[in-house]
């Protein structure tokens, strides 16, 4: 990859850790959208698109209420949609185990971020409860700041692991295709199971069943 | 009462963008309520150096959550009340009430509805439509509601003020919160097979097995032995096991 190339998923890193939680929140974090585009900026759409797809299960699982814990998906999609590039279909799971791995440590990371804005409100305790302007827009344009350089320290974690898993895991190439067919098994497992959550008071399985059935025949007739 | 001006109301609209910026465990988003809501007060009697301006910042900026989308209803209704010189200790009573209701409301309509949703049509289009077409089709269907949420709920809070708890009630709102979980679900439930079938499509046979198995093992897993594992650390593990048994 060119340094371009990685200025730009950087980038794109930052904006899509970013609208995770602290800016806009208009779904760019999405890791098919974010893997997506992660894709076309390393040449590889379809297979952007490929892993965009399965990272997108398991991100339907996050409910971020309140102040819900979440993996976060943004930097990990475009981790591993750099780890997917030129990879046959068959074997991303490499790329899909860096993405999730990610994502995982992202949710750590946003723990963090959250504790260090804790001890900046604490700081600032006088000035907030004053209602001071000037405090009260540093605290939030910090926040802003700190979560981008979590954002970018993320991402370039995410490439650096995407580099080392595609030149120096010595993975044998049936491991990678038996990789890609568990991780996208679970991947649909919870998918389904949050989809019977989303309506647990109110027959959740058999909406989910109707689902399945339409998708079924969609497949059958196409 | 002087009304704020529409560049105060378009301020404070691009400020609520960034709501949770300074999310943090002792006040959640109140900063960032404080910061989104400050120029509706500057139209206070007074000005920024004014009495109410002062007390209204102070006010402003401590403890609150609710969803960052229906935060514009709290907001407008905030600078309301703020305008027509409701005393601090109703607006705190105000700020309490709310947020339950605008939390509830907007977990269940966006975080439980639209977005898995939009989601779902994300995927499924993925699945069966050219490159690119699903990520933008699930930015469409998410962020027009969203992006209508968001400027209803400052114009509704401004409206109402006090008497907020009536826009919560609206028809519409009531009918989407009914709707939108089954039709999430419904949704998931079409694109999942689409998924399968695309990113199995390049699987033999035994790597299907695989696949079947540990989506078995992930529904058992998940629904009775360990429902708070999460999926991401079950594919960790699972990623973990299959590494090591073809002897990395």
């Amino acid at each position: 990859m060119s340094a371009l190339t990685i200025a730009a998923l950087l980038a794109w890193g930052v904006v899509a850790g970013l609208d995770f939680v602290s800016v806009l929140q208009a779904m760019v974090a999405r890791p098919l959208v974010a893997a997506t585009v992660a894709g076309v900026i390393v040449g590889d759409p379809g297979n952007g698109v490929l892993v965009g797809m399965a990272l997108e299960l398991y991100a339907l699982e996050v409910l971020p209420v309140g102040g819900a814990r979440s993996p976060d998906y943004g930097p990990g999609a475009v981790a591993a949609a750099a780890a997917a590039r030129g990879v046959p279909p068959a074997a991303l799971g490499v790329a899909l185990a860096v993405g999730l791995l990610i994502a995982h440590i992202g949710d750590w990371s946003i723990v963090a971020l959250r504790r260090r804005n804790t001890a900046r409100v604490r700081a600032a305790t006088a000035g907030l409860d004053a209602g001071d302007l000037r405090t009260i827009s540093r605290v939030q344009l910090l926040g802003i700041l700190w979560d981008a350089g979590r954002a970018l320290g993320l991402t370039a974690l995410g490439l650096g692991v995407a580099y080392a898993a595609r030149h120096w895991l010595p993975v044998a190439p049936r491991a990678t295709v038996l990789l890609t067919a568990v991780l996208v098994g679970v991947g649909l497992a919870t998918a389904a199971g949050n989809a019977v959550r989303l309506t647990a008071r109110r027959n959740g399985v058999a909406w989910l069943a109707l689902g399945l059935l339409g998708g079924g025949l969609w497949i059958v007739l196409r | 009462m002087d009304r704020p001006p529409l560049t105060a109301f378009l301020r404070t609209w691009f400020r609520l963008l960034t709501v949770q910026a300074s999310w943090n465990y002792d006040r959640m988003i109140g900063v960032g309520l404080g910061y989104a809501v400050e120029p509706l007060m500057r139209a206070l009697p007074g000005g920024r150096d004014g009495e109410r301006y002062r007390g209204a910042m102070q006010r402003a900026a401590r403890y609150f959550n609710a969803h960052p989308y229906l935060t514009g209803l709290a907001a407008g209704a905030f600078a309301r009340a703020e305008h027509e010189q409701v005393p601090g200790e109703q607006i705190e009573r105000l700020r309490t009430a709310l947020l339950g209701p605008l939390g509830a409301v907007g977990d269940r309509l966006v975080w439980a509805g639209t977005l898995p949703a939009a989601s779902a049509l994300g995927l499924a289009l993925s699945a069966a439509a050219p490159t690119g077409v699903g990520a933008a089709a699930l930015l469409a269907l998410y962020n027009v509601p969203h992006v209508a949420l968001r400027v209803w709920g400052l114009g509704a809070g401004w409206r109402r003020g006090t008497g907020l708890a009536r826009a919560l009630a609206t028809p519409v709102l009531t009918v989407a919160l009914r709707v939108v979980g089954p039709v999430a679900a419904v949704g998931i439930g079409v694109a999942l097979p689409l998924v399968a079938a695309r990113l199995g499509g390049a699987l033999d046979v035994a790597a299907w097995l695989a696949g079947a198995v540990s989506f078995a093992a992930t529904w058992v897993i998940a629904r009775w032995l360990a429902p708070t594992l999460g999926g991401v650390r079950l594919a960790l593990l699972a990623a973990a096991a299959v590494l090591i048994g073809t002897g990395l």
